[in-house]
């Protein structure tokens, strides 16, 4: 029930600090949480992939990860140097719907701190927890590192619970992957990122 | 009753980054603060769900067993008699199995909302989330109507997921178990293996 109450706890900051605080707010927690889940080291992206199917990493957390391993980030040199990875339900979606079972419809409050943030930040959220998670993962992606590398992470594209989509013109161009690929994956999933190794010379980056 | 009449679970994670919330709220506003926080968003959530009426009190018993009254949307009650009920599992439990799992400890300010709950208003919260649990309960209840009668909540006894009980002591508690028809030892036998046991009746 407190995912429920969550929008009404929102809904009262937005009158305090308004929807820019929110966010600021939002994203503060996603370092907290990231700073409380430690570190973790792989010998390489094999065992980091299998780490993620088997739900053992930091991302984990969320739900349940998928590694796309058909589709490598390469560098310059042909080395892979990322992989991407979707979620085939928004871990904000079930909350969506207890809340039409429960309360009827969702706080505007959602909308509101989803604007302010697309406006102003990113554009890429479909819910207010977009705002939480997307920092939250930047920072765990820190924290991570594979064939002693750390991880940066880049949120590509979502799909709200309504149909929605966004697509990240900036991420995308940043690994190099073709926007169609990823209106294909929006069909079946509803969050995708990139993990690539820091400071990796991608091939054709845009 | 089918699986899908039944509200569905949350993604623990959503309760995890509500805990680290409330938590960054608490460094700013302090227990105090914090427990006004929790009771204001409890009676604000149970203030936006519809109001209820029923012809009848075994109605309104059915409609909670099967997960159809406000009083049951988030969490599966067991009536034991005609007032007391019981709640097998906390709502809270997958979301602090996650915390506790992929985070680490409970922050300690939780706790300390907590005793500060039943400091100031009633000695039945182990954690934060029992300030929201029986602040929710009170104020849907208000929204029931039974007959001509409104419906009334107290909490008797509330255990949390590692198995700390707290309960109001001597006559408090006795006054309670009378109302809600258990002897002392039925309460402890119901602790056992349930998370909360508490008390509904006419207003």
């Amino acid at each position: 029930m407190i995912d429920v109450a969550l929008a009404s706890l929102i809904e009262d900051m937005i009158e305090k600090a308004g929807a820019d605080g929110v966010v600021e707010f939002w994203q503060r927690v996603g370092d907290n949480l990231a700073s409380r889940m430690g570190k973790e080291a792989y010998l390489g992206w094999t065992s980091f992939n299998v780490a993620v199917r088997e739900a053992r990493t930091a991302f984990s957390i969320e739900g349940e990860v998928t590694p796309l391993t058909d589709m490598a980030i390469t560098d310059v040199d042909g080395d892979v140097v990322g992989y991407l990875y979707a979620m085939r339900q928004c871990c904000y979606v079930p909350t969506i719907f207890r809340t039409r079972f429960a309360v009827g419809r969702m706080s505007p409050a959602d909308q509101a701190v989803t604007d302010e943030y697309n406006e102003n930040v990113h554009n890429i959220a479909v819910c207010n927890f977009c705002v939480f998670h997307e920092r939250f993962r930047e920072e765990i992606a820190k924290n991570i590192s594979v064939a002693g590398n750390s991880l940066a992470c880049f949120l590509l594209a979502t799909r709200g619970w309504s149909g929605e989509t966004k697509i990240s013109s900036k991420n995308v161009a940043q690994v190099n992957i073709n926007e169609d690929h990823m209106r294909a994956l929006l069909r079946n999933y509803e969050c995708v990122y990139a993990l690539i190794m820091r400071g990796a010379r991608i091939k054709g980056e845009r | 009753m089918t699986t899908e009449s039944r509200i569905p679970e949350s993604n623990p994670f959503v309760e995890i980054a509500t805990h680290l919330f409330l938590e960054d709220i608490a460094t700013k506003v302090g227990i105090a603060g914090l427990n006004n926080y929790l009771v204001s968003l409890a009676k604000n959530l149970a203030a936006s769900m519809p109001k209820e009426e029923y012809a009848s009190w075994s109605e309104f018993l059915s409609a909670l067993s099967t997960g159809q009254s406000i009083l049951s949307t988030f969490e599966e009650v067991r009536p034991i008699n005609e007032h007391c009920m019981t709640t097998f599992r906390s709502p809270f439990e997958r979301g602090w199995r996650e915390y506790a799992k992929r985070v680490g400890a409970f922050a300690p300010v939780h706790r300390e909302v907590a005793r500060y709950y039943n400091h100031k208003v009633r000695p039945t919260a182990v954690t934060s989330m029992h300030v929201v649990l029986h602040t929710f309960r009170e104020a849907a209840a208000a929204r029931v109507h039974v007959d001509r009668d409104g419906v009334r909540y107290e909490p008797v006894a509330s255990a949390w997921v590692d198995g700390e009980v707290q309960l109001p002591e001597g006559p408090n508690l006795e006054s309670l178990l009378k109302r809600a028809g258990i002897s002392r030892t039925k309460l402890g036998m119901l602790m056992r293996n349930h998370s909360d046991v508490w008390l509904l009746e006419p207003a």
